[in-house]
């Protein structure tokens, strides 16, 4: 534990020696989270309310989805590196330590950009989304379900590449993980709507938590919770069964 | 520059991307989606505003949605942080030897490779749209849409060449493309038709080069036949195309006077 604690503080330390860039990259990810808030509003001001989802309801899940992104995708950056690393073997350092090779690997490397997802989503929901304590408690309960699932998910598709020997399937994942989770679950009917709770469970990442915080509902706060547990399994059980098939790349630096 | 050279690095870049099997394999994959989840967005919101949506049907916004998809996501959307990577580590000042504009064999090379991609995504999209929605709805302004496609390709890179030319100075250009590409989204009418936007950005974007890009050959395969909007991409293209070539040429005597 205490080896995984200096991990992180390590990673902390490599982004905060260039505060600069730092800001520069957040700020990018701000206003490019900003523009799909303008995009949801201006949809949703020209067309009224759609599926029971209308101008606010959009905004939480925008909230909720650039937290959940930036927890995700900014403090566990391999995350969507996994395949990559399976594939080029650059996995060598990290298996000759003495830590779990899996959580050490999603602790070891921040991405500073999606650390401006973070403070964006954080910041939409302060202003935008009414935050009173219960709802704000909600709010955090439900991003971290998201945040779990949403690693879960990339971890599980990237590690696909230590048995297909390929590592498009985590980027494609990642990709449509993201663009699905953005929009409105309920505008969506038969087979994508199927997808969007089962393959790619975009609708549990986003949609399904923006409903908790609004709507507070046991029976869909359990099946959340269920997905994410699901999916951290499975994602923790194919990398550790995928590290039994991986053959070293040779490189020591990269890990 | 000669004629022959640039229509030489147009083959040879179409050629090059139209024997990427994969690459247009993942392409269409991802564009698939993409159309299938946006299209599908505003044809509920059409059919919940009674069939029409500031005279844009269901099927005109299906049409309209895979042809903007499909000349965006044609072109590498991180192309200026490229070119600025390229300036930045000295690729374009080896470029600069040979006997022939870079901007020039650089804006054939990228046209030549969004050709047979914009191609394939199109038809694609032509495919999803017709299965989803229906037939376009006035065939023949598909005429003017197919070259106004080519037109909105090569608006995009001349920007992009002219956004990126930056690196020439401050020697990156890493995150511009963000922020490039967001500009395109709203006021380019990438995902949503500028007759929906408010009054104000609406005629704040007749003042910008991004409709050239997305919105016109997407209006076009709607189901609007107005040949006029291609003058349009024609004027923005000669703009941009003057605005790039200044600001390659300022930047090269640049590196030649205080290195690459």
């Amino acid at each position: 534990m205490r080896a995984l604690w200096a991990t992180v503080r390590n990673a902390f330390a490599e982004v905060l020696a260039k505060p600069r860039a730092l800001a520069a990259q957040m700020a990018v990810m701000m206003i490019n989270d900003f523009v799909w808030v303008v995009f949801w509003v201006l949809f949703f001001d020209r067309v009224g309310t759609l599926g029971g989802w209308d101008r606010d309801s959009i905004i939480l899940l925008q909230a909720v989805l650039t937290t959940a992104g930036g927890l995700s995708l900014g403090l566990f950056a391999n995350a969507r590196r996994i395949g990559a690393m399976a594939v080029g073997g650059d996995l060598d350092a990290v298996l000759a330590l003495p830590v779990a090779p899996l959580p050490f690997v999603l602790l070891r490397r921040i991405e500073p950009v999606n650390l401006g997802d973070l403070a964006f989503g954080v910041g939409l929901f302060a202003v935008a989304c009414h935050p009173t304590p219960g709802r704000t408690l909600v709010f955090v309960l439900v991003v971290l379900a998201s945040t779990i699932l949403l690693t879960g998910f990339l971890v599980l598709t990237g590690a696909l590449a230590f048995f297909i020997g390929r590592s498009e399937s985590g980027e494609l994942g990642f990709h449509a993980m993201l663009l699905l989770g953005a929009y409105p679950v309920d505008l969506f009917a038969g087979a994508i709507r199927i997808l969007l709770f089962t393959v790619v469970p975009a609708a549990f990442v986003s949609a399904v938590p923006a409903r908790l915080v609004d709507d507070f509902e046991a029976g869909r706060a359990v099946a959340l919770g269920s997905a994410a547990a699901v999916f951290a399994i499975a994602a923790a059980a194919t990398f550790t069964l995928g590290l039994r098939r991986y053959t070293s790349g040779s490189i020591w630096t990269r890990a | 520059m000669t004629h022959r050279a640039v229509v030489e690095a147009v083959r040879a870049a179409a050629h090059r991307s139209a024997s990427d099997g994969g690459g247009l394999v993942v392409s269409v994959a991802f564009y698939v989606v993409i159309v299938g989840t946006l299209s599908g967005l505003w044809r509920v919101a059409v059919d919940a505003n009674g069939g029409d949506l500031a005279g844009y049907s269901a099927v005109a916004l299906t049409w309209y949605i895979i042809t903007s998809e499909a000349a965006i996501v044609s072109v590498n959307a991180r192309h200026i942080e490229d070119i600025g990577t390229d300036i930045a580590h000295g690729t374009v000042a080896v470029e600069m030897l040979r006997p022939a504009s870079v901007l020039g064999i650089r804006m054939a090379t990228e046209v030549g490779r969004g050709l047979p991609k914009v191609v394939v995504l199109w038809g694609a999209g032509a495919v999803v749209a017709t299965v989803v929605a229906g037939a376009p709805p006035r065939p023949a302004a598909l005429l003017l849409a197919a070259p106004s496609l080519v037109l909105a390709i090569t608006a995009n890179l001349f920007a992009q060449h002219t956004v990126a030319a930056i690196a020439f100075w401050i020697r990156d250009a890493g995150s511009v493309w963000f922020l490039y590409l967001k500009a395109v989204f709203i006021t380019g009418g990438m995902i949503i038709p500028m007759e929906l936007l408010p009054d104000g950005l609406q005629t704040a974007s007749l003042f910008m080069p991004f409709r050239a890009m997305a919105y016109v050959p997407a209006r076009l395969a709607a189901g609007y036949w107005e040949p006029a909007l291609l003058l349009e991409q024609v004027f923005w293209i000669a703009v941009l195309a003057v605005v790039a070539n200044a600001a390659f040429g300022a930047g090269e005597r640049r590196l030649q006077v205080v290195g690459g």
